[in-house]
């Protein structure tokens, strides 16, 4: 939780079907390997990607990496059906909008604890805000669960949401990164996060727009971010490491 | 800017007090009475040394009531600056007759503003103080004061203001106190308490940009600059690092005499030309209409309530010296 922060700077995120790349990934050693099963995975995929997390979460347990799963938000409740076996270390909620749904995922997370032979209580949630209710609410969505340990600034859905994919700087973004950050450090959690610039946007970004990028949230109080190719992971670790 | 209109939603079209400059001073600083008086701060804040002495509180209150009257003496407002998780036993020591109100740190929610206000109103009767009248005021440290601001603000009639300490506040949010990025981390921040502050008839206290800027490492310009972006920002004063900008603030936060010069030529001559039949004249080429002119007779009103507060001030250094 709030004391694991600087053990969790790099979440990266690694497409769950495609069991070459989480191998490749998790060699980039980031803090955090995240298992997606939102936009890196193909509709088609999405049912492959469910039934391999079991065997790949093993894998990942036996080479002790922190391992969590994002879900996709429309599809949840068996995004996290699939997710939880023993290893899992949390799952990632991107885009919650009321507390309602972030308790009620908690919920269904305790009964496959118990289903499952998982240490009750242990599986985290981490919140990515993505949405203007997601942001009002954040300190109350954030309270819903006390399995929430983290509360993130989402991108891309973010832009789609509240304007228009900006031809310059988001400029709206920082408003919405201090606001996650004060809800986050008045409830103890993990602020994620990080200042991604125009020509450096998250899962395109090179090394030197990952780094400004991290160095400039970690000035601006956050501690970790989600990053994309394992090139990134090093400028991350970097850029949030004091 | 309509003054019916922004009296009824308890906004106040100009600064609420002229308290530009407020320095910080201890009790326990043996040349207190001296530092007051030359000073010439707007307001004096009094700090105590938490001690680990089981009497220290009784030490204090036996040693308030002379420290108040001593910060007071050059025309200074004084405040005394109370730890909120031990606020009723520190204001037990700290507040008498002389202060304008109390200041309170390490607040996280507006239940700490409320049992603050219910135990002033409890130390008023006791203490001979008119009812009601004691400040409270706010000083911005945590997350939880920030994201509680509005209803901190409306949590008693009493709050006058938020002060940020924005060293106090990086910490706690864990941003590094350093001038490295080309913005403001705190910029969002500050743009909700001054707006949180004056939608209650309160204002905010703050300096600005850059971060990291203390009494050790400020030049006489960068501290003019800050004040400067500090107002621009719409900081009505802000807490002094060090006595030597108080005549920066003095300065800073309040229209300056060109401007105050500036303001009085607008309003005489749109006054001609309204007697003229016209509803706006020009000015070295800029429009001078009615919303020009009402700006113009608000911010000559606060440099003529600037000015007062400096004679003020100035009458109560000579009656000393007298």
């Amino acid at each position: 939780m709030a004391g694991n922060m600087n053990n969790r700077r790099s979440w990266m995120i690694v497409p769950a079907h495609d069991a070459a790349v989480v191998a490749a990934a998790s060699g980039a050693k980031p803090d955090v390997v995240v298992l997606d099963l939102e936009y890196t995975v193909p509709p088609k995929a999405k049912e492959a990607a469910r039934a391999g997390l079991g065997t790949i979460i093993k894998k990942l347990g036996d080479r002790q990496a922190t391992v969590f799963a994002r879900i996709d938000r429309d599809t949840r409740w068996a995004d996290v059906r699939a997710a939880m076996h023993r290893g899992i270390r949390g799952i990632i909620f991107p885009g919650p909008d009321a507390p309602e749904e972030v308790a009620e995922l908690g919920e269904l997370i305790g009964e496959l604890e118990r289903e499952r032979g998982v240490e009750p209580g242990a599986t985290e949630l981490v919140l990515m805000l993505e949405s203007a209710r997601g942001f009002w609410n954040a300190a109350a969505i954030a309270q819903a669960s006390p399995r929430v340990t983290a509360l993130g600034v989402g991108r891309i859905d973010l832009t789609m949401r509240l304007g228009p994919v900006p031809q310059d700087e988001f400029r709206l973004y920082r408003f919405l990164m201090t606001r996650a950050l004060v809800a986050a450090r008045m409830l103890g959690k993990q602020p994620l996060g990080a200042l991604w610039r125009p020509d450096s946007r998250g899962g395109v970004a090179g090394l030197a727009g990952t780094a400004k990028a991290a160095k400039e949230a970690r000035l601006m109080g956050f501690t970790g971010c989600v990053c994309a190719t394992a090139e990134q992971v090093a400028p991350v670790n970097e850029g949030f490491a004091s | 800017m309509n003054d019916l209109h922004t009296q009824a939603l308890g906004e106040k079209p100009m600064p609420k007090y002229i308290r530009r400059s407020l320095l910080a001073l201890s009790l326990d600083d043996a040349k207190l009475a001296e530092k007051a008086f030359s000073a010439w701060a707007d307001a004096i804040i009094l700090d105590f040394a938490r001690k680990q002495d089981r009497n220290w509180l009784q030490d204090v209150k036996a040693r308030m009531p002379a420290a108040i009257h001593a910060a007071g003496k050059a025309g200074a407002e004084v405040f005394v600056r109370i730890q909120s998780d031990c606020a009723a036993a520190e204001m037990d020591a700290a507040v008498f007759d002389g202060i304008t109100g109390v200041i309170l740190k390490g607040v996280t929610c507006p239940a700490d503003v409320v049992s603050s206000a219910q135990h002033l109103s409890a130390l008023e009767a006791a203490r001979g103080i008119r009812g009601g009248t004691l400040e409270i005021d706010v000083e911005a440290d945590t997350a939880g004061a920030v994201w509680h601001a509005l209803e901190i603000a409306r949590a008693s009639e009493r709050f006058g203001a938020f002060l940020i300490n924005e060293p106090e506040l990086c910490a706690n949010l864990g941003m590094q106190c350093a001038p490295t990025l080309d913005f403001d981390p705190l910029e969002y921040i500050k743009s909700q308490l001054i707006t949180v502050a004056t939608s209650v008839g309160g204002q905010a206290l703050g300096m600005s940009y850059p971060l990291g800027l203390t009494g050790e490492n400020a030049s006489d310009v960068v501290v003019r600059q800050a004040v400067k972006r500090a107002r621009d920002t719409g900081f009505k004063g802000a807490v002094c690092a060090h006595a030597s900008w108080v005549k920066f603030c003095n300065e800073g936060f309040r229209p300056t005499a060109d401007e105050a010069a500036y303001y009085v030529k607008v309003i005489e001559v749109f006054a001609e030309g309204i007697k003229r039949g016209m509803a706006s004249v020009p000015i070295d080429g800029k429009m001078i209409d009615v919303p020009v002119d009402l700006r113009a007779k608000l911010y000559l009103k606060w440099a003529n309530r600037a000015q007062a507060r400096d004679e003020a001030k100035a009458a109560a250094h000579k009656k000393q010296e007298g």
